[in-house]
This record gives C-alpha cells, structure tokens and sequence, in this order.
C-alpha cells in the first residue's frame, strides 16, 4: 500500500499518469454530465471513482476509452488522444454481460479479443484466472448470469494491459463471487497493474482502492486515500438513550430526536469506549453503518 | 489485416449459427426458386433468365437485407460499444461486415446455381459465367449501399420491417420473380426506376447470350452514388450521435 502510494506520488511528480482528464466538460443535450472534471491515474495504483448514479462515472470511463470527445478540456490515455487505436493497446475494458454475442463460443470470443493485442495473456492462464475453466466450448448465450460475469471481466484482462477499466464489476454479484473478483483485481495490482474501477459501493473502494475520487453532479467533491475518504465519507451512525453526553472526541455530527442521542462518526469502536470510560449513563445503544447516499448528504449539504 | 481476419471469422461463425439469417439468405430464395421455377422454363434460355433473376434476388437477401438489419441491430448492441474499446480502427469492423456479406452472398449464388442446374436445363458456357458474375458484382454494390443507409438511418427496431418493405417489393417490381415483359404495364412503368430493375438489365443478357447496353451500367452507376450519399451521410450521424 505505501509502496503503491509512493510510486504514484513519484509518478505524478513526473507527470507520467497513464490516464487523464484534464478539466473536462461534457454535456448530452440538456443534461451536463461532466463540468470541469481533473482526474489523474497513476501507474500501479487502483483508483476508485465512487459517486451516486448519474454523478458522472460512466461519461468519464466513456471519455477514458475513447468512446466519446470531450466538449471543453483534454483526455490523455499512455499519452495519446484515446480515439487513436494506438493508445487503446494497453488498455483493458470490460464489456456489459448482457451484451455478449451469444451464438460465439467462450474460446471464440477470448480469440477475436485477443486478436486486438500484441502480447496477449496466454488462453489457459486468462482461463483459470478467471474460473472459466471448463466453460471454453460453451456458447456465450448458455452461461449463467454469474458465468457471463466472470467472462466478461476476463475480456479486460485478455489483451494484458497496463491499465484496466472496471465499471461497476460487481453490482448484482453474490458475497462470494465478489471475493473472487476482488482477489483477482489484487493478483493483477500486485503484479503491477493500474486499475480504474467505479463503484457505488464504499467497501468495495475500501476493500481494493489505493485512492478514491468521489464525483458527483458532474464535478469532484472530494478526493484521497481511501482512509482520508473514509473519514469524511465512511461515516458510522451511533445511537443511544442518555440525559446528556460530555464532549466526545472523533464527532462530525450530533443532534438530538426526543430523548435519543443521535450522531455520527468516522470511528464508533472509540465512540462508545469514550461513552463507557467517560461513565455516561446511556441505554439502546445501536452502531449502524451509513450509506454511501447518505454521506454524500452529510459532505456536500445537498440532495 | 490478422484483425480483419479474426473480425471475419467471428461475424461468420456468428451468422452461421443464426438461423434466421442463414434460412432467410440461402434456404429461402432456394425454395422459392424450388417452388416457381422449374415447372415454368422449359427450355435452357427460360431457366437461364430465371437462375439470374433468382440470383440477384438471393444477393439481396444477403447483402441489402443482411447489412440493413446486422447494422441497425449492432447500433444497440453493448457488444459494439465494446468493440470500439478495443485498439483497433472502426473500419476493421466495416471491412469485415462487408466480407461477410459477400461470403453469405457468394454461399446464396453457389447454392442457386447447384439448384437450378439440377431442376432445369440451365446452361451457362465459360464466358457467361464470367459475364454474369460481372453483372452481379455490378448491382450488388448500389444495393449494398442502399442497406448501409437503411441500417444507419432507421431505428434499430423498425430497420427490420423497413428492409423486408424494400426488399419484397424491389424483387418484384424489379421483375426478377415475373420478367418485367409480363409485368402489367403500370408496374413496368415504376420498375424502370428501380436498382433491381437495371441490376437485371445487366444480369440478363450475360446469362441469355446478348449484348450489354452502356446505359444499364450508367443507371447503375447513378444508383451507387445516390445511395453512397445516403449511406455516408447516415455513417456520419450516427458515429456522431453514439461516439462524440
């Protein structure tokens, strides 16, 4: 991790982010989906971008992989406009599940994807990385919901890039299957890999991201180290029943509902050991954990 | 060229395990060749004027219908905004498509010759073959263009419907199910101002031993440009609207 940090310090010193936007603005018709947003990523971090639908993530990735022409700003993929083929060859996206042609064979469409690349990572590796052993003669319209998944995430993964694009990998998966997919996120980071990923889930940024750019309406709100993100964003909601409390440490917010002590806070563990050291004669005690929803309420004051 | 190849071989092997397209381009007009054709031409002048009319229709079916309908159909696929992530130009994708056309096309031609030669006393010597393949390749290419722009033009979901609204009525109007002699004289009429019609002025003499008229092949010139236009403008529009 702070070898991670490091390197992507070094390398911003050095100007050598693999992907970037540089105040970028994009509006479809009436709806402005991006207004002079800056984003960098740096080689051999996992960077998260986190927001609420329709905050922007998905123009932004668009812009990334050359789907799209900024209206105002400049993006740069390893350098190069990423409309230019040549910038996309480090690149690895993963496709919507639904979308995959469903007459091909798995093998088929690990080969016409792996046609694009130079170096692309060898069949049987991309295979057993990816649990799809077993599924290569299997037509895509005959996998199930999770099969398809897990193809699809590998397709980013089959032209060995330097840079993968992961959107929302893992909304609507299972507890396991997530796990999975996290771990082979990890594997292809620690063999030096730079991955993009959008999420609206807090713990999966917490879970895999080296740095978290949160974005909503179009613009960054905040961004930094997952722990920086966390105390700001990963707030807990403490509640309990006492006739007064002293001043705790570590509180960002307390208000009062008719008798219940309500307040929220980055860390609960030291909340209520400050509660118990400090005697406060309090009952009902409930930690719960807030929505990402609800602490973007509580850090940009609006929606 | 490797990508083009690969782009190739995944579009066909798709195709080919999609019945609709594969019946509708070479089972279908077969058939319907199966069905009119050899109780009505006797002689091997009759059966060759209808193995051209039939062939032509057979092209269109793989070309006009299958570009109008792959096109429409890909401009809402994931599958195609995903392609374009991948490091290679957009025109390895129309490279391909245009191959693949004319695989499934060549299939239809090939599939129509064996059927005719087997129910009817079509004969066709060396030269002609040349001939027709000639005229073939000629009108094949406006009509290409005329499902290009069906397909970049038209909503994903009504390109379908508007291509078999072409395509039914080009073939007939076109006089390649009925030659256009024994047309009634009104559609006569309308059929001189149809790409099958003059498709067919060209594909009729290679296979009935005639000369070629210059003018056929200028009609057919006029087609290609007209529909070049549309499917060049409709190109542009919807690579703006998906992709800027």
């Amino acid at each position: 991790m702070t070898q991670t940090l490091t390197a992507s310090y070094t390398a911003a010193l050095e100007g050598r982010a693999v992907a970037r936007l540089d105040r970028v603005s994009k509006r479809f018709g009436k709806t402005q989906a991006l207004k002079g947003v800056s984003l960098e990523v740096y080689p051999g971090e996992l960077l998260a971008l986190l927001g609420p639908n329709g905050a922007g993530k998905s123009t932004a990735i668009s812009l990334m992989a050359g789907l799209r022409r900024p209206d105002e700003g400049m993006v740069r993929l390893f350098g190069f406009d990423p409309r230019d083929p040549k910038a996309r060859l480090h690149l690895g996206v993963t496709p919507q599940e639904t979308g995959l042609p469903s007459e091909l064979r798995v093998y088929e469409v690990l080969d016409l994807v792996q046609a694009y690349y130079p170096h692309p990572m060898p069949r049987g590796e991309l295979l057993e990385r990816f649990g799809l052993v077993g599924l290569e003669r299997r037509q895509c319209g005959g996998l199930s919901g999770g099969q398809k998944r897990r193809l699809a995430v590998a397709l980013a993964f089959a032209g060995n890039p330097k840079l993968v694009i992961l959107d929302e990998p893992t909304t609507g998966l299972d507890v396991e299957a997530r796990r999975s997919l996290w771990e082979g996120v990890r594997r292809y980071q620690a063999e030096g890999g730079t991955v993009l990923l959008t999420t609206h889930y807090l713990e999966e940024a917490e879970a895999l991201a080296s740095r978290v750019v949160v974005i909503d309406h179009g613009r960054t709100v905040v961004e930094g180290t997952v722990g920086e993100i966390k105390a700001r964003v990963g707030l807990r909601q403490v509640r309990f029943r006492a006739p007064e409390v002293p001043s705790l440490e570590g509180v960002s917010k307390l208000k009062r509902e008719n008798g219940t002590i309500v307040l929220y806070t980055p860390d609960s563990d030291a909340v209520v050991r400050q509660l118990v050291q400090k005697n406060v004669p309090f009952s009902d005690l409930e930690v719960q954990s807030v929505s990402l929803e609800e602490a973007f309420v509580a850090l940009t004051g609006s929606r | 060229m490797n990508l083009i190849l690969a782009q190739y071989k995944a579009s066909v092997l798709s195709l080919s395990r999609n019945p609709g397209y594969f019946i509708g381009s070479i089972v279908f007009p077969a058939v319907f060749f199966l069905f009119f054709v050899p109780s009505s031409a006797p002689s091997t002048l009759e059966a060759n004027f209808a193995m051209g009319s039939f062939m032509i229709f057979a092209m269109m079916g793989a070309l006009f219908f299958g570009f109008a309908v792959g096109i429409a159909q890909d401009r809402a696929s994931a599958w195609a905004v995903y392609e374009r992530t991948l490091p290679g130009s957009p025109y390895v994708r129309l490279v391909s498509r245009v191959l693949n056309g004319f695989t499934f096309a060549v299939g239809a031609v090939v599939v129509m010759a064996v059927v005719a030669h087997l129910t009817t006393p079509a004969h066709l010597s060396v030269a002609a073959w040349g001939r027709l393949v000639l005229a073939l390749v000629a009108g094949a290419i406006p009509i290409s263009l005329l499902g290009f722009a069906i397909g970049y033009l038209a909503s994903p979901k009504g390109a379908g419907t508007l291509a078999q609204l072409f395509y039914l009525p080009l073939s007939f109007l076109g006089g390649l199910w009925v030659p256009p002699q024994n047309l009634p004289e009104v559609v006569q009429k309308i059929s001189q101002f149809t790409p099958t019609r003059h498709w067919g002025d060209v594909v009729w003499p290679a296979v009935t031993g005639q000369a070629w008229k210059a003018q056929d092949f200028l009609s057919l010139a006029v087609f290609t440009l007209i529909f070049g236009v549309l499917a060049l403008w409709g190109y542009r529009r919807d690579q703006g609207q998906r992709f800027s």
